[in-house]
């Protein structure tokens, strides 16, 4: 945290997006200045597929749009791929997909690769016949907006969105309000992203989508981040239940693993424990003591478990303080 | 340039597909096509009741379109998220506003266009005027175009700070006054008999306001005596000082979109 800001804009290699500090404050009538988004400290390296993750008004499409330069923080700063925020260069680089967008209904979805292609000055019929293809509305490019389906609408978007070959997309909940098909659709083409080298930074509060397609996360609650990092990091201390049948109380007296419960009824021998354990040994025990395994199920955390818990951990947490 | 030129010509798009101009603009060649029709049943009416009907139409219709169109034309952006995705390109916002206004004006000038067309011919095809009395309508209407043009811009301006009701009525009574201002200016600012501080802030207040009955010149009703001394000098000045205006009114209106949160 200590060290110098980056000299002509250049940051270290490796962090698409950096943010220090970085505050929105608003002023309302009734609860006076609010830090929406509030002294943000971000780190999204290249290449992966990053999960901004909190509930509705926690400051991510804020915290996005600051980014972008489409609204000015209040204090702090912000860096995109190496540059302070607001650099135009850099939007010639990074594409977005604003939350529920809207695209002009009056247009096919050939003319809205045109039109927002035209804004990079590029003209390139057969690029838009490529991007058409590659979310699967090569069949409907002649349609109007007005009659795509949301889904439709969505892989438009992430279409005009590569128009311009992006090292860094921003994703405001690219799965909002789709249906499962659609849902899965979007996430198959985003993990094609990350493939492609590209950087992901999808803000959501939908949860089971992410989860299974972010390198890293961060949770945001209240404009404050609330814990980051790789999501194996932060979804440890999960839980294993080993079931065993054949064996005699003398074996389940030696079952000790630390924060643990052992419980033994009939033969039947049920343990739960840490994943962090050595479940190995358990296992190898049960074999030696001639006894036989009828199953090893873990019960990992999910993000769902995490999120809930770090959102209530500060509702209780702030009600002390 | 190109991103200037494909914001207008998408704002076009946009603009001749709006249900309600499209009803305003329907309501007004209907109107207009009525005035020269109805003439004919009526021995009474000569040349100058039509063409001064006619153009009464035309321009309130204009204005009306004119208003419609802009005071929702930034604030609809930003309600519909369109303009974030224009903005994360690599667009300024100058660019933005300025590809927005052009895109207004190509589009009035469509509309205006349609409903001065449907004027001129049916004014031939019903009274059979002389020539000049034509090229005297197809001038007006090029006036109102630039009138509408100006207060497009004012619209424009204070779209990127009110919302779009009060910039209706804003937009509105700039030009209702704007259009009194040469009778204004004769009654008050010019006159040697009101008292000093009233000639003062007439004054002030024409020379500060968008000039809109400079373009009405070819009324022959609102502006019986008007004779133009040089045709020329005087449609170049009013397109210069229209002109003069639009580029103030933008640049101003840039200077704050430039600041605002959208
Ligand atoms: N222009 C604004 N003025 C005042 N408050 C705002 C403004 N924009 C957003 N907010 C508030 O900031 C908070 C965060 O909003 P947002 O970033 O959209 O949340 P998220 O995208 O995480 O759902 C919300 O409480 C919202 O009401
Ligand atoms: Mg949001």
């Amino acid at each position: 945290m200590a060290s110098e800001p980056p000299q002509g804009g250049v940051l270290p290699l490796g962090a698409a997006i950096e943010t220090r500090q970085l505050t929105k404050t608003y002023k309302s009538r009734a609860l006076g200045k609010i830090n929406v988004v509030d002294h943000l400290d971000l780190q999204v390296e290249e290449g992966e597929i990053f999960g901004f993750l909190g509930p509705n008004g926690a400051g991510k499409t804020t915290t996005i749009k600051m980014l972008l330069g489409i609204i000015y923080p209040s204090a702090g700063e912000g860096y995109v791929l190496g540059r302070e925020i607001g650099d135009m260069d850099v939007h010639r680089v990074i594409s977005y997909l604003p939350e529920r967008p809207y695209y002009y209904e009056h247009m096919t979805g050939m003319e809205i690769l045109k039109f927002y292609g035209a804004l990079f000055g590029i003209n390139d019929k057969d690029k838009f016949q490529r991007l058409l293809e590659k979310v699967n509305l090569a069949g409907d490019a002649t349609k109007t907006i007005s009659q795509y389906s949301k889904g439709m609408q969505q892989r438009i978007g992430l279409a005009q969105s590569l128009l311009n070959d992006p090292k860094l997309l921003f994703l405001d909940e690219p799965t909002g309000g789709l249906d499962p098909i659609a849902h899965t659709e979007i996430r198959d083409l985003i993990l094609q992203f990350r493939d492609e080298g590209r950087t992901v930074f999808i803000s959501s509060h939908e949860l089971s989508e992410v989860e299974r397609i972010c390198d890293r996360v961060a949770i945001i609650n209240k404009g404050k981040i609330e814990r980051q990092g790789r999501l194996e990091d932060l979804l440890r201390g999960g839980r294993i239940e080993v079931i065993a049948d054949g064996l005699n109380q003398g074996f389940a007296d030696t079952v000790r693993a630390p924060e643990s419960t052992v419980s033994f009824h009939n033969g039947r021998l049920i343990v739960d424990m840490s994943e962090e354990g050595d479940v190995n040994g358990l296992l190898d025990g049960i074999r030696d003591a001639k006894g036989q395994i009828i199953s090893v199920v873990p019960r990992r955390r999910r993000l769902e478990d995490l999120f809930i818990e770090t959102i209530s951990e500060k509702k209780s947490g702030g009600e002390a303080a | 340039m190109g991103a200037i030129l494909s914001i207008s010509t998408t704002t076009v798009g946009e603009a001749i597909r709006r249900r309600v101009l499209l009803v305003i603009l329907m309501i007004g060649v209907l109107l207009i096509s009525i005035v020269p029709a109805l003439s004919v049943l009526s021995a009474r009416s000569d040349l100058t009741t039509t063409i001064s009907s006619m153009l009464f139409v035309l321009r309130i219709v204009s204005v009306l379109i004119a208003i419609v169109l802009t005071v929702y034309m930034i604030p609809n952006e930003i309600e519909r998220r369109t303009i974030y995705t224009i903005l994360s390109k690599p667009v300024q916002r100058w660019q933005f506003l300025v590809g927005k206004y052009l895109g207004a004006v190509l589009a009035l000038g469509l509309m205006i266009g349609l409903m001065a067309g449907v004027m001129l011919i049916l004014f031939y095809f019903f009274k059979h005027p002389p020539m000049e009395r034509m090229l005297d309508l197809l001038r007006q209407a090029i006036l109102y175009f630039i009138e509408v043009s100006l207060l497009a811009a004012v619209a424009i301006f204070f779209s990127t700070f009110v919302t779009p009701l009060v910039n209706f009525f804003l937009s509105a009574g700039v030009w209702g006054v704007g259009s009194l201002l040469n009778p204004l200016y004769d009654s008050f600012a010019n006159n040697q008999g009101s008292a000093p501080i009233i000639r003062g802030m007439a004054k002030f207040v024409t020379s500060i306001l968008p000039n809109f009955s400079n373009y009405d010149v070819k009324n022959p009703i609102i502006n019986p005596g008007v004779t133009i001394q040089n045709e020329t000098t005087y449609y170049l000045g009013t397109a210069g000082y229209g002109l003069l205006y639009i580029t103030i009114l933008i640049i101003a209106g840039i200077l704050i979109f430039d600041r605002r949160e959208v």
